[in-house]
């Protein structure tokens, strides 16, 4: 009895997490007007619609930008935190990493609204400047975190045994130390990459006109319903979902 | 351990982001906060009035949204933990296939799942048209969108994955030893459960808590596209007074309230897993 009733508890959560999704895909395969049961022709209709709309472009143009820009930068900021900070006290590393991750604590609408408002006033030009600079105050926390954690159990003893063997510092690093941590830096620049991918609220507010694909997606939406939205939210899914299977692959996550 | 030389010049890129890109603005909101809007212009007087201005006129709406947030925040977690728990203690090999699926949709896209659950729940949309299509309504009814339990559910769909992996997290670190000793010493399942593997997940679902309920306060788009009129949260309010309102010295007390008050439910929701889940062995 009580198994079944574990049974029954866990497809529904696992339905009501994967459903929506589907219903997504396979709506952006109808080539109908209205997003309704029953679906009466499947096709790419609206995909060819997509392609030729003429703002659609230049949004994944920006999203490439941002989303390039924003992953290389924070895993190499980060990654450079990270390894500063793995050679303090813990005690002390710790309060600096609680204080350097307090952007993921604020709320997005007032982290925009919050940098919309400092970069008027100092009268920095909003553009993808902004956009990304926006980003890389959520991501580089999540690089640092990501990093740091693999170099608290990273073994120094094998970086001293290849110098003692006569390699310069920068080869001991390059033929030790970063094969070891290969994994968790790639890892944490996919996260980063997959993070600004999606981000919609801080974008909307920093990015002042032009589009990303999120915020090419909202200006559909208060246009109301088109099922050219069920594509792009079908593509920015697919990309997102892919480049976290490749992130969790990689860093070798379980749980 | 040998000592190694310290590079706190490695932390220089990040901080100077940091600094310039979250410090600084934090402080000009703060002194923001104190200015007030006088016949459309910024006055650079210091008042605390805007403070006196979102307690006396917007406290109903600082209710309802935390109310709503810490609804979506206990359901988000209770659920999220009897799902960890069935995959750590129950689903066998199955456990491994429904991490993969929560992680998937871990990452599914923020906006695309408002819009997802805006297409189900709309009074044209998936869920009335089936109904209407195997014939178990005639009419379409609308009672399904633009109501705060929509709110709750769209914002529950999105932070369920958020919620099953800390707590997943912790409960797979538990020592199944322990617990079979308990039970071989007469200790009750129940009993079992709430002294033993309870006290050690406390992190998770303190984790799971917090994220759920900072990310509910805050939410903007999911009170928009499917709270409808009446669903007044915070985060529309702050939006509207450096838009529409023009008065952004408002919106930084508002934002800013919000921010106290969720790192004081935060401190008493750590305080209460404190006081209930201390371990009893």
């Amino acid at each position: 009895m009580s198994r079944l009733v574990w049974s029954v508890f866990a497809a529904g959560c696992l339905l009501f997490m994967l459903t929506p999704l589907v219903i997504l895909v396979l709506f952006s395969f109808s080539e109908d007007r209205a997003i309704a049961f029953p679906i009466t022709s499947f096709g790419f209709r609206w995909w060819r619609e997509l392609v030729d709309n003429n703002a659609f472009w230049p949004s994944v143009r920006h999203s490439l930008v941002v989303v390039s820009v924003v992953g290389a930068v924070s895993t190499v900021i980060g990654t450079l935190a990270a390894f500063a900070l793995a050679r303090l006290p813990p005690g002390f590393a710790g309060k600096c990493i609680a204080t350097l991750t307090l952007p993921l604590m604020v709320p997005p609408l007032v982290l925009g609204i919050m940098l919309l408002s400092f970069f008027t006033q100092s009268g920095m030009p909003l553009g993808l400047n902004t956009v990304i600079l926006a980003h890389l105050v959520f991501t580089q926390p999540l690089v640092i975190l990501i990093v740091y954690a693999s170099l608290v159990g990273f073994d120094y003893e094998m970086v001293s045994a290849a110098r003692d063997l006569g390699a310069t510092p920068a080869r001991a690093f390059r033929t030790v130390t970063l094969p070891v941590l290969r994994p968790s830096i790639i890892g944490a620049a996919l996260v980063a990459m997959a993070i600004s991918l999606d981000d919609f609220i801080v974008t909307f507010f920093t990015i002042g006109g032009g589009n990303t694909l999120p915020t090419f997606l909202w200006g559909m939406l208060r246009k109301g319903v088109s099922p050219q939205l069920n594509i792009v939210s079908s593509i920015l899914m697919g990309v997102t979902i892919g480049i976290s299977v490749i992130a969790l692959r990689v860093t070798r996550y379980r749980g | 351990m040998i000592l190694q030389p310290r590079r706190e010049w490695l932390l220089a890129p990040s901080t100077v982001v940091f600094a310039g890109c979250f410090a600084v603005p934090v402080a000009w909101f703060l002194v923001l906060s104190f200015f007030q809007i006088k016949s459309y212009q910024l006055s650079t007087e210091l008042t605390a009035m805007n403070y006196v201005v979102v307690w006396r006129d917007y406290l109903d709406s600082i209710l309802f949204t935390f109310t709503v947030a810490i609804c979506v925040a206990v359901v988000v977690t209770l659920v999220s933990f009897a799902f960890a728990y069935y995959i750590r203690f129950r689903a066998g090999r199955f456990g491994i296939l429904l991490i993969f699926c929560t992680l998937i949709t871990l990452f599914g896209g923020y906006l695309t799942k408002i819009y997802v659950w805006k297409t189900i729940l709309g009074s044209s949309g998936v869920i009335n048209s089936a109904l209407l299509w195997f014939g178990v309504i005639d009419e379409a009814i609308g009672v399904f969108l633009y109501n705060p339990l929509a709110v709750v559910i769209t914002l529950g769909h999105y932070l369920l994955p958020l919620g099953v992996l800390p707590i997943y997290g912790s409960l797979r670190n538990v020592d199944e030893t322990p617990l079979l000793g308990a039970r071989d010493l007469g200790a009750s399942p129940w009993r079992v459960f709430y002294d033993i593997v309870l006290p050690q997940c406390r992190v998770g679902i303190l984790f799971a808590f917090t994220l759920s309920f900072l990310f509910s306060v805050g939410d903007y788009v999911t009170p928009l596209l499917v709270g409808g009129p009446y669903t007044s949260m915070l985060g529309v309010l702050v939006q509207l007074q450096f838009g529409m309102r023009f008065n952004a010295p408002l919106g930084a007390a508002m934002a800013f309230t919000a921010v106290m008050l969720c790192i004081a439910i935060v401190g008493i929701a750590n305080m209460v897993l404190e006081r209930l889940l201390t371990a009893r062995w």
